[in-house]
């Protein structure tokens, strides 16, 4: 007995609708692997950071920038990425590192912000706020370096 | 009559051609009048597609500007959908449009409704985290009193470190805690309200470690922190068999500038004298009743990159006036200083410190007495764990009334063998065997198998 798809006129693309398919595939893989492959990262309007000051902003070591406090948050989505380019480090050590500096200090581990939307948001409503996204980052934000 | 039948021929031939034309041309007629609506339907469903399409486009736009962070000048411009009759029939895109884009709606709604809470909520209303360390063991000579054997309790110790606006910080940690005489006992060992005036500066008040060397400040009462098992014995804490002021009740200020590829460590501290009260060492947390002092500093290099990059070397030194509670009482200006090397990377923690003491006697006439004491620790940090080696030793004259009031004054030298084991990033077993020597107040001699389970949460 057929079943009721099975009687149903099939749809057949044209050899040159399939060679359409493939390329526009190709492409959007290529362009996600490109987007996968940036980091930005970003701070509020109002912070002057150098490039070279992110990773001690992200271990305690530097709280100020110019007359700004900072206030890094960690985005758990980029985080993996963040902590492989920029910090050379793995989870793990960046965890143990920030548990030895809290306990020695009295600093605090940045708060975590789930995505990139949150951290974006983050970033747009606190003052000195810094983070890293994925995506490309909306206006209103000062894009201190992209991996 | 030939031209009659000439006429007649003609015009029945023109009745033919006519006919045939008209036979002739019917079909043609007849497919124009049925190809005209079906252009014009074709035209009709065009320029629906093309409307849909301008829609659709227009609506993933305003999508996109609404979403931060996309670029809209990704949005594929109208024009370049190609126009013509090869476009597919416009009903099955327009058709889940308008219920595609209620959902759509309706899913960004809550979607920026969850990303606006989730933004706004500050740290401030989810409470202060409460962190800390723990650790039990075994050993067939206590780490702390090695006249006591078998299982025993070590620390209990929280820290709150709350989120302070702007330039203030603070810390807290309280320890629970078994002395040297096997009593549990409560101690608020650090108590610290600072305040950051700059990046290479932080001014603290309170009840803190004395910064001297590189253990007393980098591995506090949390036994999880350190890879070995335990301090070495003449930097225990005071109540746990240490032979040297851990603690300060007073200012101290500390930093770490940037100078060259590195950082140059400095702190500054000024508090009460300590008090030998009961052979153990006093910080004086609400004061002392002379008003003496203790200050101090210690300056470093922090090496940050090549072949040196983890090493560090600095020099430490205080000045103190402490008296005990004997009768008469003796007072005892204890000056030390030293030096220190730590080597730490993720291979290596080798540490080595020394402590020259060059005291002198206020009270008496005992005069000047030199002591020394010192540790070497190579630790090695492999992928199933880190073990280490360590020698300790001291040399302290017992005619130094800071010494000999003191119940673990005794003098000694201890080498040890350990391992750290990590069970997982928050737990630690550590096993240690040790030599020990006692050589001035008693010769005794002992060796100790210790075992420590060690977390932090």
């Amino acid at each position: 007995m057929q079943s009721a798809s099975d009687s149903r006129p099939r749809r057949t693309h044209s050899p040159r609708a399939a060679q359409r398919w493939l390329l526009g595939a190709a492409l959007a893989a290529l362009s996600l692997r490109a987007a996968a492959s940036d980091l930005y990262v970003v701070c509020n309007a109002g912070v002057n950071l150098q490039a070279a000051d992110i990773r001690d902003v992200f271990i305690g070591e530097k709280s100020f920038a110019g007359a700004a406090r900072l206030a890094p948050a960690d985005n758990s989505s980029a985080q993996a990425a963040f902590l492989e380019k920029v910090m050379k480090l793995d989870a793990r050590k960046y965890a143990t590192l920030w548990t030895k500096k809290s306990f020695r200090d009295g600093t605090n581990p940045p708060p975590v912000r789930a995505t990139d939307a949150e951290a974006l948001a983050y970033v747009l409503q606190t003052p000195g706020g810094c983070s890293y996204v994925l995506r490309v980052p909306t206006a209103g934000v000062t894009v201190v370096a992209k991996f | 009559m030939r031209r009659n039948t000439t006429a007649l021929v003609g015009s029945r031939l023109c009745a033919a051609l006519l006919l045939g034309l008209l036979i002739g041309t019917m079909p043609a007629r007849a497919l124009a009048a049925e190809r005209a609506p079906s252009v014009e339907e074709l035209q009709q469903k065009l320029d629906e597609s093309i409307k849909a399409i301008q829609a659709l486009t227009e609506r993933v736009r305003e999508l996109e500007s609404r979403q931060p962070g996309t670029a809209v000048a990704s949005t594929p411009a109208p024009a370049a959908t190609p126009p013509g009759p090869a476009v597919a029939p416009p009903a099955p895109v327009a058709a889940p449009n308008t219920a595609d884009t209620a959902r759509i709606e309706a899913l960004e709604l809550q979607l920026g409704q969850l990303e606006s809470a989730n933004a706004g909520r500050g740290s401030a209303d989810t409470g202060l985290p409460l962190h800390g360390f723990a650790d039990v063991g075994v050993a067939t000579h206590n780490p702390i009193n090695a006249d006591l054997k078998g299982f025993n309790v070590g620390n209990l110790d929280f820290y709150l470190t709350p989120r302070l606006s702007d330039r203030s910080r603070a810390l807290f940690e309280m320890n629970t805690e078994v002395s040297s005489k096997g009593q549990v006992g409560v101690d608020l060992e650090r108590a610290q309200i600072g305040y950051q005036l700059a990046d290479q500066a932080t001014v603290w008040l309170g009840r803190f470690h004395t910064p001297f060397g590189y253990v007393n400040t980098a591995f506090h009462h949390g036994a999880w922190v350190n890879d070995s098992l335990r301090r070495p014995g003449f930097l225990n804490f005071e109540d746990s068999g240490g032979i040297v002021p851990t603690h300060t009740v007073g200012l101290w200020i500390t930093g770490a500038p940037r100078v060259g590829t590195g950082k140059v460590q400095y702190d500054a501290y000024v508090g009460n004298g300590q008090q030998i009260q009961g052979g153990i060492i006093d910080m004086r947390s609400a004061g002392n009743t002379h008003g003496d002092l203790i200050f101090g500093g210690r300056l470093a290099y922090l090496f940050n990159s090549g072949a040196t990059e983890g090493l560090t070397l600095g020099v430490h030194a205080f000045d103190a006036r402490i008296d005990d509670d004997a009768l008469p009482e003796h007072l005892t200006r204890v000056l030390s200083y030293g030096g220190y090397a730590v080597y730490d990377t993720d291979q290596w923690e080798n540490i080595a410190e020394f402590y020259l003491f060059d005291d002198e006697d206020l009270s008496g006439s005992s005069g000047s007495h030199r002591s020394h004491a010192g540790f070497v620790q190579l630790g090695y940090r492999t992928a199933w764990g880190v073990p280490y080696a360590r020698y300790e030793s001291t040399s302290l004259d017992q005619t130094d009334n800071f010494f000999a009031a003191q119940t673990s004054g005794a003098s000694y030298h201890r080498s040890a063998l350990g391992l750290r084991y990590d069970l997982g990033s928050d737990a630690a077993v550590k096993l240690e065997f040790a030599d020990t020597q006692l050589t001035d107040r008693s010769r005794e001699h002992y060796s100790a198998g210790l075992m420590q389970y060690a977390i932090r949460f």
